[in-house]
This record gives C-alpha cells, sequence and structure tokens, in this order.
C-alpha cells in the first residue's frame, strides 16, 4: 500500500510538481511516505523561499490530496534556514 | 466549511504563522499573492494573483472569484495588503474597518491629520514635497525633528534631524530610499516625506484588536532599547510592560481614542506610543497585527496565537478569551550591525540554551546581502524568550543576542 502510494505521489511531483516549481529555481523531492503521510523536502529557489508556505499548503499539498485522496497530511521537512538562494526573501513591508 | 482568503505578500515573514492559523480552524483557504505562484494554473481555486497597490482592482477580481467560490472572510497580513483587504471586504461585505480609515492609517500623513482634528496628542508634523529645497523646507520646523516617509514601517527611513544640515543630510537620504526597486509605494507616498517633532520619552507597542469600534488591547510591549536616533531600530519588545498600570490605562485609552479618531472600527491594530511626562503620545497606528515573526511571543487563553484571534474574528467566530496568558514574554529584533554579504551565524545554540530563550530565528539566509537602516528592510532573525519577570525576559534576550556571532563579508 505504501509503495504504490509513494509511487503516485512521485509521479505526480514528477509530472506536474517539479515541472511547475521549476519556473522559480525550484524543486521538490519525495522523502518519505508513512501511514498516509507524505514528506517532502523543498529544494532550490523553494528552500527559504518567503512563498514555499503557500506553494506547500495551497499548491502542492492541495494537488496532492486531489489526485490521492488517502494522503492524510504533507509535512515539509525543509531545513529553510540554510537556503542559499530563495526566489523571494522576506522582508520588511 | 468557511472559506478565507489570505492576501499574502511573496515577501512577508507572516505567511506561516497565518496559514497555521488556519489550519488549526479548518477553514478553506485560498491564498492571494502580488506575483503568481508556480502553481496557480493547477490550483487555481486556492491561488490568485493580486495587484495590492490596485484595491478597486483586486475588489472587482476577487467579487468575480467569490461569485463562484464565496468567501466568508479576508485578510491582509501586513502593510502591503490592509489597504487591498479592506476594499475586498467592502465590496464583499464582509467584516473590516472601511477602506476610508484603512488609507488614512495607511498614510502617515492623513492619519496625523485626522488624529490632530480630535485632538488625540501627536508630534506637531509638517508634510514636505521631496521637490521642494530641503534647505527651505528646514526653516519651516523645530529641532529636533524626525524624518519619515509616509508609508514604509518597521522603522525604515525614519531619521531623527537636530540640525539644518542633518535635516538636508536626512531628507536627501529618504528622497534616495525612496526610488530604490525594492521599495513598493506611488501617490502621495512617493511625492512627500513627514518631518515631526521629536519627542524624548519612553516607547511602548500596543497590539489590540478592534470589535465593533472598542479596542481591546491584547498586549503591551515595552521597548526597552533607547529609540533617541539618528535610527530608530526596533530591538527588543517585552510584555507585560513594566510601566504603572495608570500609564498603561491612559496608553490604551490614547490608543482607542485614535483609532476612532481614523475611523478604524474593526480587526487588528498595531500602534507605537511614546510616553513622556505630557502623557502618552501616538506615533503610528496600523490596521494590522505586529510585523515579522514577533507574533511568536502571544498566546492566549489556551495557547490561541494572534493570528488564530485574528481569524477568528475576521470570520466571526467566537474568541473564548482575549485574555494574554501570564507569563512575561518576549522578542529581540535581531539588529544588523553594518552593511555585508552574511557569511555565517555562530553561536545559535549556545544563544538558545540561555536559560528563558525559547527559539533563536535567523531569518536571513547565508550569501544574502545585509542592509542596516534606515535603508535596510530586512530583519537578521529573532530570539525569543519567557521567564518569570519581564526583567529576566530582557536579560535572557540581551544574554542570548552577546552569544551570537555574525560573519559578513
Amino acid at each position: 500500500m505504501s509503495e504504490d502510494l509513494r509511487t503516485r505521489v512521485q509521479d505526480l511531483i514528477d509530472t506536474m510538481i517539479n515541472p511547475a516549481v521549476a519556473g522559480h529555481g525550484g524543486f521538490v523531492e519525495l522523502v518519505d511516505v508513512q501511514d498516509n503521510r507524505v514528506y517532502l523536502q523543498m529544494g532550490g529557489g523553494c528552500q527559504g523561499c518567503g512563498a514555499a508556505d503557500v506553494t506547500l499548503k495551497s499548491g502542492i499539498e492541495r494537488l496532492i490530496k486531489e489526485e490521492i485522496p488517502e494522503v492524510a497530511e504533507v509535512l515539509d521537512t525543509t531545513d529553510h534556514a540554510s537556503g542559499t538562494n530563495p526566489y523571494y526573501t522576506a522582508g520588511k513591508a | 466549511m468557511d472559506r478565507l482568503l489570505l492576501l499574502l505578500p511573496t515577501t512577508t515573514y507572516r505567511t506561516q504563522a497565518f496559514l497555521d492559523a488556519a489550519c488549526t480552524l479548518g477553514v478553506d483557504v485560498v491564498c492571494a499573492s502580488e506575483k503568481p505562484s508556480t502553481l496557480e494554473a493547477q490550483a487555481p481555486d486556492h491561488l490568485l494573483t493580486l495587484d495590492f497597490t490596485d484595491p478597486d482592482a483586486s475588489a472587482a477580481r476577487v467579487a468575480a472569484f467569490a461569485g463562484r467560490r464565496p468567501l466568508s472572510a479576508v485578510v491582509g497580513v501586513d502593510d502591503l495588503t490592509t489597504v487591498a483587504a479592506a476594499a475586498i471586504a467592502e465590496r464583499l461585505g464582509l467584516r473590516s474597518s472601511a477602506t476610508a480609515a484603512v488609507v488614512a492609517a495607511h498614510d502617515k500623513y492623513r492619519m496625523r491629520q485626522c488624529l490632530a482634528a480630535t485632538g488625540v496628542p501627536i508630534p506637531r508634523f509638517r508634510r514636505i514635497a521631496l521637490k521642494d529645497d530641503p534647505f527651505l523646507a528646514a526653516r519651516g520646523v523645530a529641532f529636533p525633528c524626525v524624518l519619515k516617509p509616509l508609508a514604509l514601517s518597521a522603522s525604515r527611513g525614519v531619521i531623527r534631524a537636530n540640525t539644518v544640515d542633518q535635516f538636508v543630510a536626512a531628507f536627501r537620504r529618504i528622497a534616495t530610499l525612496l526610488r530604490r526597486d525594492d521599495v513598493e509605494i506611488s501617490g502621495d507616498a512617493a511625492q512627500f516625506l513627514l518631518a515631526e517633532e521629536y519627542l524624548p520619552g519612553l516607547e511602548v507597542a500596543l497590539e489590540g484588536l478592534l470589535v465593533g469600534g472598542m479596542l481591546h488591547t491584547l498586549a503591551l510591549f515595552d521597548k526597552p532599547d533607547p529609540l533617541e536616533g539618528p535610527f530608530f531600530e526596533e530591538t527588543i519588545y517585552v510584555t507585560p510592560s513594566r510601566l504603572p498600570a495608570g500609564v498603561q490605562e491612559s496608553i490604551s485609552r490614547v490608543a482607542a481614542a485614535g483609532c476612532a479618531a481614523l475611523g478604524l472600527a474593526e480587526g487588528p491594530v498595531h500602534a507605537e506610543l511614546r510616553v513622556n511626562d505630557g502623557g502618552p503620545w501616538v506615533l503610528e497606528i496600523a490596521a494590522r497585527s505586529i510585523g515579522g515573526l514577533c507574533s511568536r511571543t502571544l498566546r492566549f487563553g489556551t495557547g490561541m496565537s494572534l493570528e488564530e484571534i485574528i481569524l477568528r474574528h475576521a470570520l466571526g467566530w467566537p474568541i473564548a478569551s482575549l485574555a494574554r496568558e501570564r507569563r512575561p514574554a518576549g522578542v529581540m529584533m535581531l539588529p544588523i550591525p553594518r552593511a555585508g554579504r552574511l557569511r555565517s551565524v555562530r553561536g545559535t545554540e549556545a544563544a538558545g540554551a540561555v536559560p528563558g530563550v525559547e527559539e533563536v530565528a535567523i531569518t536571513a539566509h547565508p550569501g544574502q546581502e545585509l542592509v542596516p537602516l534606515p535603508e535596510g528592510w530586512q530583519y537578521l532573525g529573532f530570539i525569543f524568550a519567557r521567564a518569570d519577570t519581564p526583567d529576566a525576559v530582557e536579560a535572557a534576550l540581551r544574554d542570548a543576542h552577546a552569544r551570537l556571532v555574525f560573519e559578513l563579508d
């Protein structure tokens, strides 16, 4: 079950998510799938990006849950503080 | 299920806190930013692009969206979005202050005009056109004074001048700052600056929530580091305030009068005041919550975050308690020591080990170009602490900061 889920999530990342986030120099890697929880890592322009949470919650998580309803949660394991080239950098308004 | 529209600039520090709160509430979230998300085409019901500098266009776009995906609330998370959020809320009949009131709060000159008209204590002020001769403009002000842009926040571009020469230098420095690519202003804010009387005294920040025109003070922060210029870098915030209860009450009263003068009636308020022998004086009232990551200092009732309170209010949901937890808390916004490129930060483990320190969050990334005030627009990071007394919180923050080493190229 978990292996099948993993394959389907990986396929979604390869075909829908990574081609899109590549536009900002970013990429997403599947770290693990456990108990219907998907663990991801963001890299490139996504790592440390000011908009990474929006991309994850309203984009990636939604897409995964819509396409694969048995996924309960999508968790970001990225060390965003170590990102050296974020696409957007947070600042004072 | 209630649907919430969050206005989240791509560069705001506030995204995670608001998304976490929305997740806790279990509402359907739509995120709007000023630049397209990479996944907008794949998730058009949850990702929008709005021009926050054009509130009417934003309101029209969201009205069309809401025609097929009705919205229960709209919340702008920082200064860049407050006016657009109010315009959208007004158009859709959602809970918010009137757009005109939020517009007035967003423009430091209009704000002062409103406050002065109703007798709210503020420093004497003058608006000066950037095309004017600064030498002539300096003749019309009393010294010391403070020059500031009409629309930036977090002390950006705020400079004290004690003499005509300093006034002219500050005037030119602000004019140059306002032409920078990373400064998103338009209209009067791009044409004028404000010169106001420098007021000696202590400075405090009030975090509040307006409900039906009534201001509820959620937290009052002391700012123990002297803010005397020439620049006004904010560092330590500690709550509860150590000022006498009577003074704290008068601060809340003056802030409430300021909100009423502006016509603000609903939603979060962040106010900055000076306090001296003449009582509290309003420096700023913003129709938004506290900036940066500073809201992590605040917990309410049984652990509710500031953002959850703001979202609950916007949604019209009940809020069990607006009482902040009793334990003193504080944050230090890490000052940028000098201009340069951040190579590394050492000592975060030692800083985090200081008793009372809860978190050391370095938000600048390795390789980032750091620019100090008055031009700077980013935080190096934040230290958060909780302890038995406000003094202990302040001491923990200072101790932790002393253990950090920032290496810049």
